[in-house]
């Protein structure tokens, strides 16, 4: 049983972060490269802070309140560059991000930090308080998708030089749309390190942040529905079919380019399509 | 003595990175894709080498087999993972890139086993002094390969007939096709020089760790994304200067920095300073 | 209503336009034409803050628009159309618009994670889109419309911000006869309905037909201005003007 609920809740902490990495990819067509590092961010704020004896919520807020501040100042960045520019420009941030705690002795450097204090939910409690936050992010994800701010986010990430000309403020959008997806990055950080008690910074290399992209871009960018399917199967299969653990990374990296040629807009795009070849037959049937 | 001492690993580092990063912006000034995958070509080019090596006895002729069977992987890359998505925006390409790139290592380690291979006899290893400071020969040699390397490219550009297509079809790919050259052609001699050049740095970095291992692409992969964006994307001129300046910045900043920052994201530090000043690289195109 | 005074613009060391100055009055229909290469889209993205001029300055009703971002004079009430025409093609013709529609709502950031309804938007939308007698590809992607649809959204678009001046770039270009006169006639009957249009214009058989004022630029310089009859009348203009433009409208 302890086995099945330590599944479930890392499954509702991928469901989280790979919500977080949508509202900033899916919704406003930033792209990322460096999400992990903002995981990081809040896991490493947490279980400092929790080490020093803070109450779990409060560290946890201050873990979302850290990451955002960070994302908030690679939305500036996202301001300067585009495209290309931009991924790259993430992907160096997650590099810096890893340079930096490696070096840093009181973020335990290449030990990272073991003996992280527990919440003291116990283990169903605890998985219990992260399926209900993962809900929460998710029915926030849908809302803001359908109000006007994700309205105003489809608009930026399809062409943000014409939003500007019926008069967008496409630069506070954008910076928005890193402060609320790496908040949410940080509280999957904060709430992953206080469920495996120990991080270092593997927990949260480059290969990680393109975990989460692929649980997006598998999903569909942008797909609220889409995305928590593919956080939730991506995150299960490995461990319910153990013997694919040996080739987790040889299956993400064959899907990721997989999904890429034959379906780039992920299982939500198979999804509608063949819904569409549905309705098209069934109106060719009785028409 | 330690200044020269550190500027010569720091051209030698360069050397090799140029060799990796140049690939990698001749892939995007034609196509417009950032080609992650091509790391995996320069391990698979370390792999080939030390086999053949290890087989025929002959490093020259395990580089050269190196050279050409990745440099035809290349091209099988092109035709069956980029060719069908180059109409689709950039980060399909890109996504599907990194795919390809950790499935790679994946392969490698699979087949080759996850701890590495290495020469059954390691050649060019004597220390030769140079200036007051001791190389190996095996570095020279790498200096020598990276130096031959880009100027065979920068004279088979200028004056072949082939290479002056294919620069103008880098330069503007419409009005080129108009020209009748055949821009197909072009995209395939682009993944076999580019590929090929990854494959002889794989070669020359096996040499000189004598080791081969599934992930020694991993780190060049990205630091070269740096070294290209720096440079300008697609501009060979600038990348070869990125390439160098990062070389030497890296091994300065392992001793001044080594405290604060490790190695490795030095050369993003230094990246990420420069877009913020200038958005578009070092050296912009155009 | 929109005042440009004295406006210079240089690319490159090349001076496109030099000491420009004219305004638009309250419920006029301005045209603004010119050869190709004469400055007047120059002149529009100076007005829209995406070009920088040398000197100059603009306003609207007064208030200065000088140490604006584009966003901000689009706020202030102006409604552009592009020449070049750019829908949001990941939505419907209607979300076009309607996004547009609800220019109050995205004004400020909180207020736009506070707002959720889109039906008011989109019945103005179809209002809108009735008006401009595209009502029938509200449902549409823009992606295979044909230009004649996607030169009426971007009208549409720039109307739903109801704007106080409407910039119009070209509007008709791309259009054929009939559908360009039909366009035109739409401008009119908007105008009449007390919208302030300032229409860039190529198509000066149409300009001289519905604008009550024209300014004719060339070079980078204002050369005629006046009723359009008699401007086109004036033979420096009709000079400047041979060769391209005098030739569409004999035709």
């Amino acid at each position: 049983m302890e086995y099945e609920i330590s599944l479930l809740t890392i499954m509702g902490i991928s469901i989280i972060g790979a919500l977080s990495l949508n509202i900033i990819v899916g919704f406003c067509g930033q792209i990322s490269l460096g999400h992990a590092a903002f995981l990081g961010m809040g896991a490493y704020t947490s279980a400092i802070l929790t080490k020093m004896g803070v109450p779990f919520a409060a560290a946890v807020l201050a873990g979302m309140v850290v990451a955002a501040i960070f994302g908030i100042l690679v939305g500036f960045a996202s301001l300067r560059v585009r495209h290309d520019f931009l991924a790259i420009t993430t992907m160096g941030v997650a590099f810096l991000f890893l340079g930096i705690v490696r070096k840093q002795e009181f973020l335990g450097g290449e030990m990272g930090i073991a003996m992280i204090p527990d919440p003291g939910l116990g283990k169903v409690g605890y998985m219990i308080l992260v399926l209900l936050l993962a809900l929460a992010v998710a029915l926030f994800s849908i809302y803001l998708k359908r109000s006007w701010m994700g309205f105003t986010f489809d608009v930026v990430a399809d062409d943000e030089d014409t939003a500007t000309l019926i008069g967008i403020d496409v630069s506070s959008y954008k910076l928005i749309a890193f402060a609320i997806g790496t908040a949410f990055a940080g509280l999957a950080g904060a709430l992953y390190a206080h469920h495996v008690k120990f991080i270092d910074p593997e927990s949260f290399n480059f290969v990680e942040s393109i975990t989460v992209l692929s649980m997006v871009v598998i999903g569909g960018a942008g797909s609220v529905w889409g995305v928590i399917i593919a956080a939730a199967a991506l995150s299960l299969f490995p461990m319910w079919f153990q013997f694919i653990d040996q080739y987790k990374l040889l299956v993400y990296g064959g899907l990721l380019c997989a999904i890429m040629l034959f379906s780039p807009d992920g299982l939500s795009g198979i999804f509608t399509r063949s819904l569409a070849n549905i309705r098209g037959r069934e109106s060719n049937a009785s028409g | 003595m330690l200044f020269v001492n550190l500027c010569m690993q720091g051209l030698l580092q360069g050397g090799i990175y140029a060799l990796i990063a140049i690939g990698l912006t001749l892939v995007y000034g034609l196509l417009r894709i950032l080609h992650v995958a091509h790391a995996g070509l320069y391990t698979l080019g370390g792999y080939i080498a030390v086999i053949v090596t290890n087989t025929t006895g002959s490093f020259s002729l395990g580089l050269m087999t190196s050279m050409l069977a990745v440099g035809l992987v290349g091209m099988v890359i092109y035709r069956l993972i980029y060719q069908p998505i180059l109409d689709k925006p950039p980060f399909v390409a890109l996504i599907a890139s990194i795919g390809l790139f950790i499935a790679l290592e994946e392969i490698y380690r699979i087949i080759f086993g996850p701890y590495g291979i290495t020469f059954a006899a390691v050649p060019l290893q004597g220390a030769v002094n140079f200036a007051g400071t001791y190389l190996r020969e095996c570095e020279i040699a790498a200096v020598l390969l990276a130096t031959l390397l880009i100027a065979a490219l920068t004279l088979f550009t200028k004056h072949s007939r082939i290479g002056i297509a294919w620069r103008a079809t880098v330069t503007d790919p419409e009005m080129s096709q108009s020209f009748g050259v055949d821009v197909v052609k072009v995209r395939y001699l682009n993944f076999f020089i580019g590929s090929a050049m990854a494959a002889g740095a794989g070669s020359m970095v096996a040499l000189m760790n004598n080791l081969v291992e599934p992930t020694m692409g991993s780190v060049p992969s990205y630091k070269a994304l740096a070294i290209i964006v720096l440079g300008g994307l697609g501009n060979v001129r600038g990348t070869l200067i990125a390439a160098l300046v990062i070389g030497i910045a890296e091994t300065f900043g392992t001793i001044y920095l080594g405290d604060y920052l490790d190695r490795d994201s030095i050369a993003f530090a230094f990246l990420i300073l420069v877009l913020m000043v200038k958005p578009t690289g070092l050296f912009a195109k155009g | 209503m929109l005042r440009v005074d004295n406006i210079t613009v240089v690319f490159g060391g090349v001076t496109a336009v030099k000491d420009v100055a004219f305004g638009v009055k309250n419920g006029e229909l301005l045209g603004l034409i010119g050869p190709n290469g004469a400055g007047k889209t120059t002149l529009m993205r100076v007005i829209t803050g995406t070009v920088t001029p040398v000197s100059g300055s603009v306003s609207l009703i007064n208030t200065s628009l000088d140490r604006k971002s584009s966003h901000e004079r689009i706020r202030a009430g102006i409604g552009l159309s592009q020449q070049i025409v750019h829908p949001f093609r990941s939505m419907t013709v209607g979300e076009n618009v309607a996004y547009a529609a609800g220019y109050a709502k995205t004004r400020n950031p909180l207020r736009s994670i506070l707002s959720y309804s889109r039906k008011k938007e989109m019945d103005k939308a179809r209002e809108i889109l009735k008006l401009l007698d595209i009502e029938e590809v509200a449902e549409a992607t823009p992606t295979n419309l044909p230009l004649g649809y996607l030169k009426r959204l971007e009208v549409a678009r720039a109307l739903a911000l109801q704007p106080k001046i409407l910039l119009l770039d070209e509007p008709l270009a791309g259009l054929n006869q009939m559908e360009a006169r039909k366009l035109a006639d739409k401008l009119l009957e908007l105008n009449r309905l007390g919208q302030t249009i300032l229409l860039i214009e190529h198509n000066l058989s149409e300009v001289i037909r519905i604008c009550g004022r024209i300014i004719v630029i060339d070079n980078g310089i204002k050369i005629g201005e006046g009723e359009p009859q008699k401007v086109m009348r004036d033979p420096d203009i009709r000079s400047a003007y041979l060769g391209e433009g005098y030739n569409n409208a004999a035709s």
